[in-house]
């Protein structure tokens, strides 16, 4: 571990923080609410499958702009993770339709062809394999204004829905046959869920990383619903939390010197951990 | 007043018919039992009826704006999911897209209190419905049902893993409803006992032997197919009782 910063120092170099900040904070609340339908649906796989294929289309667009002389839109990379994240999504959710064993394998294969495919274009791309290491792994060096402002639009339109539409997300999730029977339109439900959740996972991947993307997908969540009593308060708990995770673990990297994802995950886990003896004491009151 | 009738209705999975045409038609204030053996075919009729499978050839014909509660088993509720009980019975508020309106939790408080008191569940409002015995949790399922004020109820085994006194509650609940309400039930059940209690009328399905019979709960509980079916059984069952003949008048006549 090498030098980091110290609190104070942190903050008085604020400028300099505070995209690369507010991004993980943003990120981990946005992904910390689906993250609740991803952890009650079983489906935690799914996101560590979706964001490996983000990363695979962050991969490809690098590939594209360099070795095919791709331009514009072609090798924006945010489109090629939202292509093959959305490409994903879908074959998952036909795949759902099938056995659990069935959709397990798919997602599995998802999951490895998204991890080979971005280290086997990676060998293509050596002058950008910090970018893919960072888009991997999660960095505070690739965060730039822009981004800050994708991932707060993509949070607040997101968010937006979300809080509107809550309840017929909760019913097709957790009631699916009786959505269904009560007329909620449950199909259309179950895609905006899923697509919502495709292009917060391949914004997110695109700007902090795959592995930090994975972690705020699942471990708020995973917290949050140990804590909350019932759905609607494990959302806003889980959107505090993943909020907290972010910003809590850009900030313990700067002050340990640790690879920024590395630490947003590890303080995931802490929290998530933590869940399991307060939810005990709560239960004991 | 018909609320659901079915027309020649086959049902069965990827193109095959499972059981015989099927005829029958769903009043208000009537009690249907959907009996059949594990495998029977039942659970296969009854999403078909309510429109979760699409039927293999036929039709279901529904009263325009018949509003339809259902009941699934327990055991695909998933204890893992918050929720307090209040929270689950408000989840039964919305259909169509009314989800989309957020005054229908406000608006639907009285309907919550309502379908509370009528399953004898107040009480137990504020419980995490994961710690609920499965009595109380059936109790439960029914008032998310009834919070939605359905004209028809479709129960799935509502009594499956039930000691015999909670399950006698629960068709003692069911049948109270029905008569107070005028509402109409579809109760598929491998269970016979609560047959000549509670239900008017009945199916009988079996899949092995190709069989869809409908008719009132006297004649289905006199027919040589169903004494065929389930021997001593059947045998064992009461005639339909004065109690029984009682429930068999709707509220609404």
């Amino acid at each position: 571990m090498g030098e980091g910063l110290t609190v104070e120092q942190f903050f008085e170099l604020w400028d300099l923080f505070r995209d690369a900040a507010l991004t993980g904070a943003i990120a981990g609340a946005l992904l910390g609410l689906l993250g609740v339908y991803v952890v009650l649906r079983r489906m935690v796989f799914l996101s560590a499958a979706v964001s490996q294929a983000a990363g695979c289309g962050v991969a490809l667009a690098f590939y594209a702009r360099l070795h095919l002389g791709a331009t514009g839109l072609l090798a924006d990379p945010t489109l090629g993770a939202a292509a093959l994240t959305l490409i994903a999504v879908a074959l998952i959710v036909r795949g759902g339709r099938q056995t659990p064993a069935a959709r397990d394998g798919l997602l599995g294969v998802i999951w490895l062809l998204g991890a080979a495919g971005t280290l086997a274009i990676g060998t293509r791309i050596v002058q950008d394999l910090a970018d893919i290491d960072a888009l991997l792994f999660g960095t505070a060096v690739a965060v730039v204004p822009e981004d800050v402002t994708l991932v707060a639009a993509t949070a607040a339109i997101i968010g937006a829905l979300h809080l509107w539409a809550h309840r017929g997300f909760a019913a097709v999730s957790f009631d699916p046959d009786g959505a269904r029977v009560r007329g909620l339109p449950a199909r259309a439900l179950d895609w905006t869920l899923f697509a919502t959740l495709a292009i917060a996972v391949s914004v997110c991947t695109r700007v902090i990383g795959a592995l930090p993307t994975f972690a705020f997908s699942v471990l708020p969540a995973l917290a949050a619903v140990r804590l909350a009593p019932n759905v609607p308060r494990a959302l806003i708990l889980a959107t505090i939390l993943g909020a907290l995770c972010g910003f809590g673990g850009y900030l313990l990297a700067s002050l340990y010197d640790l690879p920024v994802g590395a630490a947003q995950t590890l303080l995931g886990v802490a929290v998530a951990a933590s869940a399991v003896p307060i939810a005990w004491l709560l239960d004991r009151r | 007043m018909t609320l659901l009738r079915a027309h020649s209705l086959r049902v069965g999975y990827a193109g095959r018919a499972i059981l015989p045409p099927l005829d029958l038609a769903v009043d208000a204030g009537r009690s249907w039992a959907l009996v059949g053996r594990n495998g029977s075919g039942k659970t296969t009729a009854m999403r078909t009826v309510l429109g979760l499978l699409p039927p293999i050839a036929g039709l279901v014909e529904r009263a325009p704006g018949l509003r339809v509660g259902y009941v699934p088993q327990r055991a695909t509720v998933d204890a893992s999911v918050p929720g307090r009980v209040l929270d689950v019975v408000r989840a039964g508020l919305d259909h169509g897209w009314s989800f989309l309106d957020p005054r229908v939790p406000l608006r639907g408080r009285r309907a919550i209190r309502d379908a509370l008191e009528a399953t004898d569940a107040l009480d137990l409002r504020r419980q995490p419905f994961a710690r609920l015995s499965e009595g109380q949790k059936q109790r439960v399922l029914i008032a998310r049902s009834l919070v939605a004020q359905p004209a028809l109820m479709v129960l799935d085994e509502p009594t499956s893993a039930l000691d015999p006194v909670s399950e006698d509650a629960i068709f003692t609940l069911l049948d109270r409803l029905r008569r107070e309400r005028g509402l109409a039930l579809i109760i598929a059940s491998h269970q016979l006992s609560y047959v000549p209690r509670f239900a008017t009328h009945a199916v009988l399905v079996d899949r092995e032997h190709d069989l869809a019979l409908a008719g009132t709960a006297a004649e289905i509980l006199a027919a040589p197919a169903f004494h065929a079916r389930y021997g001593a059984a059947a045998a064992a069952l009461a005639a339909p009782t004065a109690q029984a003949a009682d429930a068999r008048e709707p509220a609404d006549g």
